[in-house]
């Protein structure tokens, strides 16, 4: 079953159309990443997943009802951006007051997720006293409330330092090996490859890529072939079968074997100066994927 | 909605809330002293015209002691009204009034126009998507602690009032202590719906500003205005201060003022107690349309 379901999901205001047509399946147990730079319409699609803001067009369907229903909302724990708490009251009390809000929760239930927060030993201290990273903790302690089957986690890891940026990750996925479904949405790359089942990368409100992160470009390992300058017209012709370019002397190859690309070119009779294989990293294909619906946006634009 | 509702009424546990209760609480006080300082005073020295201050005509003496015992008369009332079942026609009046509006704007700021300032607007919806409990229980908390300033008002003038009045030398009451214990329970009741009503513009206010300060600032700016359109006397009667007026029925001010809003509304043609308890409904219930039309717009803080 689709924990979330959006289709063709669009969020205008005024003339700008922030999020275009998105479609996004999010199957139960997995860890969903959500990608994209500044402005791609993040931020807003999660608003619209928690009934924040209204869609101007498409459906969201999340555990099983359609928004705006608010059953459904209830069911999802989240934080979004940085989470923001009542500073004159304690961390535990800011937790017990979000617990009733959302119509209470079991006894023990604010201690667990303190606990798993690492936050136990401050929980008594005014949240006006907190550090970003302990606000950052409590926000994702608070999403844990009452064991929700839903995580919708916007950057959960802003303002934590190198420890605390892994504990959360070991957090995020003790907490899908336990069943909960958890849609990330992060600008750091390295936490989604780490920890994300799949990938969503948006740019410019609308999706353009989406898949396994090994399955995505970012991670298809490519053949990088270095030829002398005279050989280089040949070896654009044998290498015609693949996607390849040539740039500073080098062939990069859209195949994963280099076995298969120095055969090519040996039986064509080119000798390769070297023939390596790398495997590109998902920064790369990110930066590269949006600075390309960056430049369509541009085209569009002119 | 219960869950939802302690909720809430935890939140109001805050140096805000406290320190405006404080402060109503305090101006009680001193409105309290206040009166009964000048009742002392007049009784000391009555107003009699200059001319009758030296002559000894029996027309300045018989002046004289109608001015004697007015002063004697106001000192009484003032000693009565102080007694604990009285003194609960000036909490009420009080909470009723301007003061009391004021507490409820700052009350309403804080408590649900702070929500988007601080941006905690978004983790209460994300765990309670019903609006409408949401909009429900702001406006029932923010009332609450209008009634818990009324209430808190009148125990400690209860208590004080007496010490007060005996303070300033003035003659004891000649009625039981809790004389006038029904007439205050009852002007208590009428304030608690006059509280609903600025509740009710409080919280419309908050929906419509999305702040703080703007919040404190259209709760108590649209009711002092509707207080200066009450002062106009083609229009007047259809202002909700009339309203508030009609239903309290707040008397002129002696000595001891029972209310802050009487002053303002003019004397022309006001409605009658009825029009006034249906003014206040209907102005609390296009209070809650405006803010339940305002507060299904996107959440964008």
């Amino acid at each position: 079953m689709d924990v979330i379901s959006c289709v063709g999901l669009t969020k205008r205001f005024g003339p700008a159309v922030v999020v275009n047509g998105l479609d996004l399946a999010v199957s139960s147990g997995q860890v969903y990443g959500f990608l994209g730079p500044n402005g791609a319409g993040k931020t807003t699609t999660i608003r619209m997943l928690l009934g924040l803001i209204a869609p101007s067009a498409g459906r969201i369907c999340l555990l099983g009802r359609r928004l705006p229903d608010p059953r459904a909302v209830a069911q999802a724990g989240a934080m979004i951006e940085e989470p923001a708490f009542y500073p004159w009251m304690t961390g535990r009390v800011n937790l017990e007051v979000l617990g009733a809000t959302g119509g209470g929760c079991v006894p023990g239930e604010v201690a667990r997720v303190l606990s798993l927060a690492g936050l136990s030993d401050v929980a008594a201290r005014k949240v006006k006293t907190y550090s970003q990273g302990m606000r950052q903790r409590l926000g994702i302690a608070a999403a844990m409330l009452g064991r929700p089957p839903l995580l919708i986690i916007d950057e959960p890891t802003n303002g934590l330092d190198p420890a605390g940026i892994r504990d959360i990750r070991e957090l995020l996925c003790g907490l899908a090996a336990e069943g909960t479904t958890v849609f990330l949405s992060s600008h750091l790359l390295a936490e989604v490859e780490q920890v994300c089942d799949r990938v969503a990368v948006i740019a410019g409100g609308r999706l353009v890529e989406e898949g396994a992160p090994a399955m995505l470009g970012a991670i298809k390992r490519r053949v990088r072939a270095e030829v002398r300058a005279a050989d280089s017209g040949a070896a654009a012709r044998l290498l015609a079968r693949w996607t390849a370019r040539y740039t500073d002397g080098q062939f990069l190859v859209e195949h994963d074997s280099g076995r298969d690309v120095n055969g090519v070119l040996m039986a064509g009779g080119v000798i390769a100066e070297s023939v390596t294989v790398e495997r590109p990293r998902l920064e790369d294909r990110f930066l590269e994927i949006t600075g390309k619906e960056d430049a369509r946006a541009v085209a569009a634009g002119s | 909605m219960l869950w939802l509702l302690a909720a809430e009424l935890r939140k109001l546990i805050r140096p805000l809330v406290w320190g405006t209760g404080l402060a109503i609480a305090g101006f009680c006080l001193l409105i309290t002293w206040g009166g009964a300082n000048n009742a002392r005073s007049a009784l000391a020295s009555p107003r009699i015209p200059d001319v009758c201050v030296r002559a000894v005509t029996a027309q300045c003496r018989q002046v004289s002691a109608h001015a004697h015992a007015a002063a004697r008369t106001a000192a009484a009332a003032t000693s009565l009204l102080a007694q604990p079942g009285e003194i609960g026609h000036v909490a009420a009046g009080m909470l009723a009034s301007v003061p009391g509006l004021l507490l409820i704007a700052l009350v309403a700021g804080g408590h649900w126009g702070g929500e988007w300032g601080s941006r905690t607007i978004r983790q209460l919806l994300a765990r309670q998507g019903r609006r409408t409990w949401v909009l429900t229980v702001k406006w029932l908390t923010i009332w609450a602690a209008g009634v818990a300033a009324l209430v808190c008002c009148w125990l400690l003038l209860a208590v004080a009032a007496p010490l007060i009045v005996a303070g300033a030398g003035l003659p004891a009451a000649d009625a039981p202590m809790w004389a006038g214990l029904g007439s205050s329970a009852s002007a208590a009741g009428r304030a608690v719906i006059v509280l609903g009503l600025f509740a009710a513009v409080g919280t419309a206010a908050g929906a419509i500003a999305r702040g703080q300060l703007a919040t404190t600032a259209i709760t108590a700016g649209s009711m002092l205005l509707a207080l200066l359109v009450a002062g106009i006397a083609s229009i007047g009667r259809l202002s909700p201060a009339s309203f508030v007026q009609a239903w309290m029925n707040f008397d002129a001010a002696g000595y001891l003022p029972t209310n802050f809003w009487s002053r303002f509304v003019s004397g022309g043609q006001q409605p009658g107690e009825l029009a006034g308890l249906i003014g206040i409904v209907l102005t609390s219930a296009v209070a809650a349309v405006i803010a339940r039309w305002r507060f299904s717009a996107d959440v964008t803080v």
